[in-house]
């Protein structure tokens, strides 16, 4: 069972050229949505997650920049570098591919009409002068060659899909009239108009009330069974992932450190980030007691640290952590090779059998998470 | 840890009305019908809390939860006066404080004290961390220069910063940081009483999860007692003894935290329960349980205010329905009230929604309805089905305040629902009292024992 992936991410690197150094916001990701699936992208801000998702539509503007890797979308590339060999004695550098697509044809052929892109803020992504009607309707006319009236027509007829009442109505108001999960079921209406195969949503629901979230979820997971779209669901809330996604990338410091199926995530845990994340969690469905927090602060990825990023503040950490810089790989299960898609679990962790780097053998590590609680200052705070 | 019997903190009827009158143009509005000037004067009163009463006890945290613009950070700002409250009072440690002012009210601040939820644009970016702690300090007289000093650096260190951090400018504090630095300014003139308003939510959930812990170790140190305001189930659940559920500036229910979140008797508490993503892929979820949005606090609906969204609004005793026929006539009723439908052909209606239409009265208004529908009167329809059904509810006529018998715990129940007419101890929905003038909120194990007795005659 080894199909094309839809999309295919690897080795993404995006920087940040800023006064202060570079920031590797994404470094070196890798990930596969196939079709139809609902891939989670989660972690905590300044993980790299929204970046990643902007970068897969080539989103980022300066002093941000795509510098390396490889962007596949149904035999399209996205984004693609390969290295030149200069003059003698130089190093060699990066040059886009010549099938990368211009960003003409990006603007044509993928985004909107391919990949659609839903953002947290709806008030922000809709123009506040503007009618809803006339902007969902430009919006068709625009991708879909059709005429001003018969994009009329399918805009009120895609408001009464994502469940709008008297659409005909709202078609005339203009979004302040809206609730806020109103308008998001507004923009949801717009990624869904081309009918196209991928839409990355970015922490679409992290400004509704929870029971606003839940009708959202809900209609999401029934617009996707309809016309089998593929997600890629940008969100800090592991409980959001747990409901809806069918697989997860979980993000630390630019980068994806562990790779699995829901189920698996939650339940077999490979990655000590991914286990503590879970631990600081507070439950709604049952009392806990002491929180376990993840100690100390999130470094900045101006400086990351050496080894695996993680290594200063998990509580499994030993020398070698310090030294080996882990890449995303196969964790063997022992009773099973990847799920029933033959997908695999993957985590970056050197304890790890896959990782032959001697951890066993290896000290311990002091560090926030083992040795006392010590509040560091953040980046600037140090300098 | 669950506090004493003696409250703290009472809050009676406390009601809390805005007007837009203010302003060179508040309370105008544009005169459709042609007047010269088209405009007339109609200031419009915003509900925003309306005769909420609890207690709060000594050394408890009181978890108060609702969704956004339920009136939770104003009935806060109320409570310590920092705006003046329309109708009620609040008593701290007896003392009625709505009735203080000027420099007895200045004193009395000393002993509360608020945490906002934005770190950032509640610390002063131009002021150093040490003089930020030790402003309050300043301002109630405590201690001289050098003292406030000492205890500004150990305060610094009780809330898990570094004491040298003292000369640091806010900005060089991460979010979580920063919220410590909140706490310690906080706890600097000793109070009694925090009222902490969404104190974590902007910070990462491991952030968030340090500094719970450190809020909870402070105040079994320094005997503190919480009003925590969320609007996050899961954080509400981890730190509170007892919880509050706000709709619509009205407390729909409260009772001991175990209560509340395994035996909730208001269908709100119900749906917002249910709507929570659980972080457990097994859990099976049920979302999007409730319907339309939240009405408008300006005009809000007489009664029960959640009846117009409640999946269970009692069926009026006038009409005599089976309990299904009853559900099916109110989703007919919502479905066109709220125009969720397209057809408005009554065969296709009554296909969709009926199994059989009610006979007798009940019957007749749906036909009646149906007869609107097929002429495309829609709103004469919605009128006829809303004033005959939903507005002869008790839910409409009735403001609902009932005690009711707890599962878990020995706490009193308080729960806003008629569904609980039978079995429930009727409350003065204004002061949240018995009618023997018992007061259920804080009355602990006496008051369920003798609610049992009541609910028997």
């Amino acid at each position: 069972m080894s199909e094309e992936p839809l999309l295919k991410v690897e080795n993404l690197k995006t920087q940040f050229f800023t006064e202060d150094g570079t920031v590797r916001a994404v470094d070196g990701i890798s990930f596969e949505v196939y079709e139809g699936e609902l891939v989670g992208l989660v972690g905590e801000s300044g993980a790299g997650k929204s970046v990643a998702a902007l970068s897969v539509m080539r989103l980022i503007d300066s002093p941000g920049v795509i510098v390396d890797g490889e962007v596949t979308f149904k035999g399209k590339t996205l984004v693609g570098y390969e290295e030149t060999t200069g003059e003698p004695g130089e190093p060699p550098e990066l040059v886009e591919r010549e099938e990368m697509l211009t960003e003409e044809e990006m603007r044509t052929q993928i985004r909107g009409r391919e990949i659609a892109i839903i953002f947290q803020d709806p008030m922000e992504s809709l123009n506040p002068v503007f009618t809803v009607g006339s902007q969902l309707r430009e919006f068709i006319e625009l991708n879909r060659d059709l005429s001003g009236t018969e994009a009329r027509a399918e805009a009120v007829q895609m408001l009464r899909e994502v469940g709008i009442p008297e659409p005909e109505k709202r078609y005339e108001q203009y979004p302040h009239q809206f609730s806020g999960g109103m308008r998001q079921r507004v923009l949801i209406a717009m990624a869904l108009a081309c009918e196209p195969s991928l839409i990355i949503a970015d922490e679409p629901t992290t400004a509704l009330d929870v029971t606003v979230e839940g009708q959202i979820l809900d209609l999401v997971e029934e617009l996707q069974r309809k016309y089998d779209t593929a997600f890629v669901w940008v969100t800090h809330d592991m409980g959001v992932v747990a409901e809806i996604c069918d697989r997860v990338n979980v993000m630390y410091l630019g980068e994806v450190i562990e790779q699995a199926n829901v189920e698996e995530l939650f339940y077999d845990t490979k990655h000590p980030y991914t286990e503590a994340l879970l631990a600081s969690m507070p439950r709604p469905d049952r009392t806990t007691g002491e929180l376990n927090p993840i100690r100390g602060v999130m470094p900045e990825a101006i400086n990351p640290p050496s080894g695996c990023r993680f290594h200063s503040r998990c509580p499994d950490a030993r020398e070698v952590c310090r030294r080996v810089h882990p890449d995303l790989r196969a964790i063997e299960n022992g009773d099973h090779d990847g799920d029933e898609n033959g997908r695999v679990h993957r985590a970056a962790c050197v304890k790890h059998d896959a990782f032959d780097v001697g951890y066993p053998e290896s000290e311990p590590l002091e560090n926030e998470a083992t040795g006392g609680f010590e509040v560091g200052l953040t980046q600037e705070g140090s300098r | 840890m669950s506090g004493t019997d003696e409250p703290l903190l009472r809050v009676e009827g406390l009601t809390k009305h805005f007007s837009n009158d203010e302003g060179l143009f508040g309370g105008f509005k544009r005169n459709p019908d042609g007047m010269v000037p088209p405009v007339v004067h109609e200031p419009e009163l915003v509900r925003a809390v309306e005769d909420v009463s609890f207690d709060i006890r000594k050394g408890e945290t009181l978890g108060l939860v609702g969704e956004s613009g339920c009136g939770k950070s104003t009935l806060a700002r109320n409570i310590l006066q920092l705006i003046k409250p329309t109708d009620g009072t609040v008593y701290f440690k007896g003392e009625d404080i709505t009735a203080m002012g000027g420099e007895s009210l200045r004193k009395k601040r000393r002993e509360m004290q608020l945490i906002f939820q934005d770190p950032q644009s509640s610390l002063d970016p131009r002021m150093k961390v040490g003089q930020i702690v030790e402003e309050p300090m300043e301002a109630h007289g405590m201690l001289d220069d050098e003292g406030r000093e000492v205890r500004a650096k150990e305060l610094l260190a009780k809330v898990g910063l570094d004491p040298q951090h003292y000369n640091r400018y806010p900005h060089a504090f991460s979010g979580g940081q920063r919220q410590r630095v909140n706490l310690a300014r906080a706890l600097s003139v000793n109070p009694d009483f925090i009222v902490c308003d969404e104190p974590v939510s902007a910070l990462d959930v491991s952030i968030q999860a340090q500094v719970l812990n450190t809020m909870k170790e402070l105040q079994e140190e320094f005997d503190l007692t919480y009003l925590f305001i969320a609007h996050d189930l899961s954080v509400i659940r981890h730190i509170s003894d007892r919880v509050a559920v706000m709709y619509l500036g009205q407390l729909v229910e409260l009772a001991d935290k175990e209560e509340l979140y395994e035996n909730p008797q208001h269908p709100y508490t119900r749906a917002l329960l249910d709507s929570i993503p659980v972080p457990d892929p097994r859990s099976s979820g049920v979302r999007g349980v409730l319907e339309g949005d939240v009405p408008s606090p300006i005009d809000p609906p007489s009664g029960c205010r959640f009846r117009t969204r409640c999946p269970e609004l009692i069926a009026p005793e006038e009409y005599d329905l089976s309990a299904t026929e009853w559900e099916e006539t109110r989703a007919f009723m919502r479905a066109i009230d709220r125009r969720t439908v397209e057809t408005n052909d009554p065969e296709e209606l009554r296909r969709r929604f009926f199994g059989q239409v009610p006979s007798g009265e009940a019957g007749t208004v749906v036909e009646t309805a149906l007869d609107h529908l097929e002429r495309e009167e829609w709103e004469e329809a919605a009128d006829l089905l809303v004033a005959e059904f939903a507005e002869k509810s008790i839910c409409a006529r009735e403001v609902p305040a009932y005690e009711i018998t707890p599962e878990y715990g020995s706490d009193t129940h308080y729960a806003a629902c008629h569904l609980h007419r039978d079995e429930g101890i009727r409350l003065d929905p204004k002061t949240g009292e018995r009618a023997d003038g018992v007061r259920t909120a804080d009355s602990g194990t006496e008051a369920s024992e003798s609610a049992s007795a009541v609910s028997d005659d």
